[in-house]
């Protein structure tokens, strides 16, 4: 018998690629194609006020302390990987038993002072009533061998369904970089909150123990925060002193079954006079947090003192007015949906004031 | 493709990558409640106006210039969806035509459905039959762009006025070669006024070999084989030499004409004679000073002799050429600009004479940078009354704004080849049998040896042609410095291989 060798093609990037689990984007294509077979040659209704969905809004803890005093960061160019994710979703259109939606994720990373990505979809949905539940629920179970107690509750309105599959594959896409990147620091979109529908406090648990795991730091950055300290804005309380620095926040606590995982901050870290509420990994000791931050600080360029790595994970999965163009184009031509131009009683009602639904 | 826009006689069409319409093609726009098409010919090729192309395209180039590289695991296959909805063009036109029961009329006053019409691409075979360009007496230009030729007829380059222009090196003369050459073939006399000596083998293939034509081709060189006595002369043309070539004032003028006469009386109308009779004159030292230095400057163009024999009747070429038709080609290569002066009257004088005296029927002249002979007030003479006696002429330039705007505008035929100044454009533009933009927009991006053709010969429907090549002994070449140098330097090195 001849021993055949191993033949493994060439790695197109010095980026980590361990064993990936593809699980869930062949589940999210199966899904998508067997969800767009039920709506085949039926007339659809183009979205009229496309809006692209993201995060969830934060509830309103008490007790909240913002320390006045700010922690000065030093750059450290020492050489680390940066990775970060995010993804989006979008309402193409409405059909007579459901809505037409797509997802997609996007990974970033910078190495070698390179940024690049890859990107995940789009993955076009048709969910109905009657679906959603088969659609949501299998995608969950691809995710999930382990069984999340919090899930249970979980079946979404159709409304919701956009944001809770992009969630989905959000969550999906941190667990792959959480495994795969060593020594590094992963960006999420957002917050460190979990224990809510789409973000079981286990499912986040997991998520940053992997990383902890491989050596790397969470940090959750978000660009709109509700957290107030007297009642203003924690990102708005900015102290007159010479960035980058962190400011941070004490007692603050959900009502369960809502948990923070993270330690929260408020980064400043750049002159650009913007400030971020920045959730770190609570695992992680204080001064290892400083230094994941000093790391970023010294690893990653900044625009309006935010980082590049996640500026251009959001910028690749947003979609562009000319991809859904496209993406119309797509469920047309291959699954022969017809589209409908079903009149916009907001238009047609007040005229020129109709301004449509505010989304 | 989908009609999208119409703003007064521009069409703006809708059209997908898979389509592949280019400028200059004609599109048939088909109204079937309305029962009419309209013929429309693209102008111009934008990208059409997609939302959300500037963000597609600014989120590639994030880092300073260098495209982010990365991977796109599109399971769906929507990339293709995207391109293709990124790639939309849209076809400027300009309506050429309506076609109603297959007639055509040149009206462009209905609006065609934007839902229900259907857009075709047209041939230029069909476009050409459905205007009825092709005649009795036809001329193959070249091939189009659908690979048919664009067939022209002799008979709408009779009586007209022409122009050949475009910039430096892409074909112009080629194409009047083409023409003439046509011509001949079809028994039609012309002469040439050859700037640059290229039209003198005509008659000889690119090989050397002589053509159908060699004998119909008399080439002529001023002072060479090109030579008048006196007495072979009419005053008129003396005149018009010396008045408006030599510039020789009133009073002079009626002392030479005096002279002429009792010369032309005594039948001792030579130089030799007339030189005497200048130097023997009677008169005002500075009349006869002027008379002097003019018949000094006829002697020295050598273009007038005493020599019975040496002359050449330009007569007789052109009454060979009447019956079978011929070029004489007037060869004014090295000549100067007086004495080239001094040729063209004389040619231009005898044919008017002629053309005057129905010796001849008519003549196609072709004019090659006639600004460079051509005196001020012919220009119109040639246009307005020689048109009358029968010279159609054909200009040929690569200076546009040497030709004068009125000559665009009576001109019935252009072939435009590619210019890219802005300048040039906008003089060609003047010529009212075509629109301005069409000019601007199409002739810009002609390839080498590609003409628009605009006016009667396509019925206005302007057509961009590839000129077919002629098996023609190539004369008109610009003489290359590093040419022969390259020529020996490679000989050197093959013997150079050879000798090791």
């Amino acid at each position: 018998m001849i021993e055949q060798y191993t033949i493994t093609t060439t790695p197109k990037y010095n980026f980590p690629q361990p064993t990936i689990d593809t699980t869930l984007p062949q589940r999210f294509l199966e899904q998508s194609l067997h969800s767009l077979k039920q709506v085949q040659h039926q007339p659809f209704q183009l979205n009229q006020q496309s809006f692209q969905q993201f995060h969830i809004s934060e509830q309103h803890p008490s007790n909240l302390r913002l320390k006045r005093q700010p922690i000065d960061l030093k750059p450290n160019h020492q050489e680390t990987t940066i990775a970060a994710v995010d993804t989006s979703t979008i309402k193409i259109g409405e059909t007579s038993t459901g809505i037409i939606i797509a997802i997609r994720g996007a990974t970033t990373w910078k190495q070698n002072r390179n940024y690049r990505y890859t990107r995940l979809g789009p993955f076009i949905f048709h969910i109905t009533e009657e679906n959603k539940n088969e659609v949501y629920n299998t995608l969950e179970r691809a995710y999930f061998n382990t069984y999340y107690p919090s899930n249970r509750h979980a079946t979404p309105h159709l409304m919701q369904m956009p944001t809770r599959l992009a969630s989905l594959l959000e969550r999906w896409l941190q667990t792959m970089l959480a495994k795969t990147v060593s020594h590094g620091l992963i960006l999420f979109d957002g917050s460190l909150t979990s224990g809510t529908f789409d973000t079981p406090v286990q499912r986040m648990k997991d998520i940053l123990s992997l990383a902890r795991r491989n050596r790397s730091t969470v940090l959750a950055f978000s660009k709109m925060t509700s957290l107030r300290v007297n009642g203003y804005l924690i990102t708005d309380q900015l102290p007159n002193h010479e960035p980058p620095y962190l400011l941070e926040t004490t007692g603050l606590r959900f009502k369960p079954p809502t948990v923070v995982l993270g330690g929260v901050y408020v980064a400043r870290l750049n002159k650009a006079n913007y400030a971020f509420r920045l959730d770190i990994d609570r695992e992680i000791p204080l001064q290892h947090r400083m230094a994941a931050v000093e790391k970023l600080l010294g690893n990653d360029l900044y625009l309006q003192g935010y980082p590049e790595t996640l500026r251009l994970a959001h910028i690749l999965c947003t979609f562009t007015a000319n991809e859904v163009l496209a993406m119309k184009h797509f469920i047309t031509r291959k699954h022969g949906i017809q589209i409908i131009n079903r009149p916009d009683m907001h238009k047609l009602l007040f005229g020129p004031f109709g301004k449509g639904e505010i989304s | 493709m989908k009609l999208y826009k119409k703003e007064g006689n521009i069409l703006q069409i809708l059209s997908f990558p898979n389509e592949n319409a280019e400028k200059g093609d004609y599109l048939l726009i088909e109204d079937p409640d309305a029962n009419k098409a309209l013929i429309a010919q693209v102008i111009d090729v934008q990208f059409a106006s997609i939302p959300g192309v500037l963000e597609e395209l600014l989120r590639t180039l994030p880092d300073g210039g260098e495209p982010i590289q990365g991977e796109d695991i599109d399971p769906l296959e929507i990339a293709p969806h995207i391109t293709y909805i990124q790639d939309a063009s849209l076809l400027v036109c300009k309506t050429r035509a309506t076609l109603e029961n297959v007639t055509l009329s040149p009206s462009s006053n209905w609006l065609p459905s934007r839902s229900q019409s259907t857009i075709k691409k047209l041939s230029i075979p069909m476009l050409l039959k459905l205007a009825n360009v092709e005649g009795t007496r036809p001329i193959i230009v070249g091939s189009t762009k659908d690979s048919s030729l664009l067939t022209i007829d002799a008979t709408a380059v009779d009586g007209t006025l022409n122009i050949i222009t475009g910039k430096k090196g892409c074909g112009k003369s080629h194409l009047s070669k083409l023409l003439m050459s046509s011509l001949i073939g079809y028994k039609a006399t012309v002469v040439i006024f050859d700037l640059n000596g290229e039209y003198t083998s005509i008659g000889m293939t690119s090989d050397g070999k002589r053509n159908m034509h060699y004998d119909k081709i008399h080439a002529l060189t001023p002072s060479c084989n090109f030579k008048v006595a006196l007495d072979q002369l009419h005053l008129n043309v003396v005149m018009g030499i010396l008045i408006h070539a030599l510039h020789l004032p009133g009073t002079s003028s009626r002392e030479f004409r005096r002279l002429w006469k009792n010369l032309k009386e005594k039948g001792r109308l030579t130089l030799r004679e007339l030189g005497e009779a200048i130097r023997n004159l009677n008169c005002n030292q500075q009349v006869r000073d002027a008379l002097s230095s003019r018949y000094h400057a006829l002697v020295n163009s050598g273009f007038f002799t005493d020599n019975p024999t040496e002359s050449t009747l330009l007569d007789e070429c052109l009454l060979k050429s009447k019956d079978q038709g011929g070029a004489i080609v007037i060869n004014l290569r090295n000549t100067s600009t007086i004495d080239r002066q001094i040729v063209v009257e004389y040619v231009l004088g005898k044919l008017v004479d002629s053309l005057q005296s129905w010796k001849l029927k008519a003549v196609f002249l072709f004019a090659e940078e006639a600004h460079l002979y051509l005196r001020e007030t012919y220009w119109n003479d040639i246009v307005t009354r020689m048109r009358h006696f029968g010279i159609f002429t054909t200009f040929i330039t690569n200076q546009p704004d040497t030709i004068r705007e009125n000559i665009y505008r009576q001109a019935d035929n252009i072939f435009l080849f590619n210019f890219t100044n802005e300048h040039d454009l906008d003089v060609v533009s003047r010529a009212a049998r075509v629109d301005a933009e069409t000019i601007r927009s199409i002739a810009r991006d002609l390839p080498p040896h590609h003409c628009l053709t605009l006016g009667k010969v396509v019925r206005d429907f302007p057509i961009v042609t590839r000129v077919r090549a002629l098996d023609i002994k190539t004369m008109g070449e610009t003489r290359l410095f590093f040419k022969k140098i390259n020529q020996r330097f490679s000989a050197s090195a093959y013997s150079a291989e050879r000798n090791v």
